[in-house]
């Protein structure tokens, strides 16, 4: 036996000292007596009704969750019992994550939202019993009849308030899932749970309105076709300032190889444009045959985040456009949940993509079987392939003002497990990089603590909660390795990390992986690099040293 | 401060550590937990103030008071009863030092303490605010820029 096993007497002790999970005023209470408190600051402001309206979604109206009376549609507990006895039937994973669950608290600890508000319906067993808990009350047989022993309830205002509040603080990050034993998903959960809330009306505006916008004009910020080519154009002047190249994408071009999409926010936010600067340089210096959508001008798909027949939605124009266009295969850009749909969901919801051709690399040749399927390759893994083949010119010192750390965002990590290629395109490119905590990279990384549609102004502090676990592991790499730039491969991470840094890691700036490529690109017939894409000076290019090896 | 309390601080310092940490988590529990990251992180905070107490290190006791500030200014609590921490702190350190010049000595540099704490947290709060307002002036610069092509 082993000699480091607790005695017994520790184990009391530490039963009897240890603080419980219910704290306070509460420490003696029942889990569901603990009150909801809305307060500025921790909820998401909800849909305007003309997005309602305009997308066709139930019960319209102004309203917030601090009203007493959230102006609930007639019948309202029909519709969400409905709502979920419909969705039991149809998706046997929901059933299946409420009735397995035998909660062993594994993934208690595990969840960002739980470790930064030490609230204790934040623990991913218990966000999931606020359900389970109405689902024994009403649907399994030998619990109906056990009521009053199976910790069922009823459905409430109160309880659907709850939901509201907790499964919009579920950021559908699915590091939970890695550590069930089951292998819960509660990510799932959460997905259902938000749709089933769609159906009374109780939603976030900063998810549906971008829905709105992507429904009506193909990207979350509404962009007309013309202003979308406009603001790439605007890049590309940038670029040739900046290097004396003019790199030249196409728009809507019937007949090239290949069709590129990828988050508006890598046209439309800082620093996001700066790594949209970088796929144009590449395909620039590869020769690539390629064109831009202003149609399908969004990779990124809030509809994840709303429903099931809404993601379907906003994902076909994907394969619509790239049938109109006649392209061969799709390539991808830096996105998280983008590639969550693309890679779990695309290739069931609105394939057989069969009018494409299985991706095959126009320059190394490479055939990415594991695109097979859906016809689309995410960058890192074409950009990696390009590199393994000798095929691009890289002078990774152009980087050396960078000391970087690398961000596993969760969709691409967790959801496609993609850990290597970002991380073999960065050590080409740069020659500092340091790993963060071994728990808190890969399958195991930690959330930005806005993603899945809550990147809200509005909801600021309860992201710098949910994501201190990821700023905390940046802070201790900082100390140790004295790193100042985060990279990651998500638009929704370009967006998010800045702010987390700037409050809990001050002097890390955040960087997309191909806004590196860029840097450290030697372009045929370019000007001295002495500046890097964000015109910051790069270090030993100043004018008049000599930047070549 | 002198030799005598830092000396006292040092050689007393996981006790009352431990004491302040104690009277720290039960009135901020229900936000912060021990043993979890941000938990731990608050300790850090804390023993580096106390360590900036015992060595005179005025920039450790600031580097420990920004560390918590910052921490307590994401949660919903009214700078006093956030800063009710530093009370604390008096209340163990007058417990476990000597007395008479040195506890009034300790008494001020307390004060100071939590005098900079709260700038610190008033701070943070406001840097909330700036990110806030600078999330939707980004976002609107980056709409008009393409307008200048």
């Amino acid at each position: 036996m082993s000699k480091y096993l607790p005695k017994q007497s520790e184990l009391v002790k530490e039963f009897e000292e240890k603080p419980g999970v219910l704290k306070g005023d509460y420490a003696k209470s029942e889990w569901w007596e603990t009150p909801l408190e809305f307060r500025e600051g921790n909820f998401c402001f909800p849909a305007k009704p003309e997005v309602l309206e305009e997308l066709g979604f139930p019960n319209p109206r102004k309203w917030a969750p601090t009203d007493d009376d959230w102006k609930l549609p007639d019948g309202w507990q029909k519709t969400v019992m409905d709502g979920m006895k419909e969705r039991l039937k149809k998706y046997r994973s929901l059933k299946l994550y409420l009735d397995s669950c035998m909660r062993c608290g594994a993934c208690a600890d595990k969840c960002h939202y739980f470790l930064g508000t030490g609230d204790p319906k934040n623990m991913p067993v218990l966000r999931a019993e606020l359900v389970r808990s109405v689902y024994r009350n009403d649907f399994p047989l030998v619990e109906k009849i056990l009521k009053g022993f199976s910790g069922s309830r009823k459905l409430t205002p109160e309880v659907l308030k709850e939901w509201h509040m907790y499964f919009y603080q579920c950021t559908e990050c699915r590091r939970c899932s890695v550590f069930c034993p089951l292998g819960i998903d509660t990510a799932e959960i959460t997905i259902m749970v938000r749709e089933i809330l769609q159906l009374v009306g109780l939603n976030n505006n900063w998810t549906l309105a971008p829905v709105a916008n992507c429904n009506r004009t193909g990207n979350h910020l509404g962009i007309e076709p013309h202003t979308f080519v406009q603001n790439i154009e605007s890049l590309v002047d940038d670029i040739e300032d900046l290097t004396g190249v003019t790199v030249n994408p196409t728009f809507n071009r019937k007949g090239a190889e290949i069709l590129f999409i990828t988050p508006s926010g890598d046209v439309f936010g800082d620093p996001g444009v700066y790594t949209m600067m970088g796929y144009l340089l590449l395909f620039h210096h590869i020769g690539l045959d390629y064109t831009i959508s202003t149609y399908a001008s969004e990779g990124g798909n809030f509809g994840l985040f709303t429903s099931n027949d809404m993601m379907k939605k906003l994902n076909a124009k994907m394969y619509h456009e790239a049938r109109r266009l006649g392209v061969k295969w799709i390539l991808g850009g830096e996105c998280g949940h983008m590639w969550r749909v693309v890679h779990q969901y695309m290739n069931t919801m609105n394939g057989p993509a069969d009018f494409l051709e299985e991706p095959v690399s126009p320059v190394t040749g490479t055939k990415f079987t594991n695109a097979k399927a859906t016809k689309m390759v995410h960058i890192a893994e074409f950009t990696a392939d390009l590199i393994h083949n000798q095929k691009l010119r890289l002078d990774p010192r152009r980087n050396d003002h960078l000391r970087t750390t690398f961000h596993d965002s969760c969709n691409v990590a967790r959801g496609m497990g993609m850990f290597e290629e970002p991380r073999y395109v960065l050590n080409k490119v740069c020659n500092s990089f340091h790993e963060m905590a071994e728990n808190t990279i890969r399958e195991q990384t930690f959330c930005c603590g806005s993603g899945s549609g809550i990147n809200a102004e509005e909801y600021m502090e309860m992201r710098m909660k949910g994501g201190f676990p990821r700023a905390d592991a940046v802070r201790r790499v900082k100390e140790k390795h004295k790193v100042d730039s985060l990279v990651t491969i998500c638009a929704i991470d370009r967006a998010t990390l800045p702010p987390l840094m700037r409050y809990w890691t001050p002097g890390v700036s955040v960087y997309g992986l191909h806004e590196l490529v860029g840097n450290a690109l030697v372009m045929e017939g370019e000007k001295k690099r002495t500046e890097d894409l964000r015109e910051e000076p790069m270090a030993g290019f100043e004018d008049g040293d000599d930047d070549e090896e | 401060m002198s030799t005598t309390l830092e000396k006292a601080i040092r050689e007393r310092r996981e006790e009352i550590v431990s004491l302040w940490r104690g009277k720290v988590f039960d009135r901020l529990s229900d936000k912060i937990s021990p043993g979890t990251p941000i938990g731990d992180a608050f300790v850090e905070g804390m023993a580096m103030i106390l360590d900036g107490f015992a060595s005179g290190d005025g920039s450790l006791r600031r580097e420990g008071v920004t560390t918590v500030a910052r921490i307590l200014a994401v949660h919903p609590f009214r700078p006093s009863h956030a800063l009710s921490m530093f009370v604390d702190l008096k209340t163990v350190l007058l417990e476990t030092v000597p007395g008479g010049e040195e506890g009034a000595e300790c008494v001020r540099r307390i004060d100071e303490t939590t005098l900079e704490a709260f700038d610190s947290f008033m701070e943070h709060r406001e840097t909330i605010y700036r990110l806030k307002v600078e999330e939707s002036q980004k976002r609107m610069h980056m709409q008009l820029r393409g307008k200048r092509s």
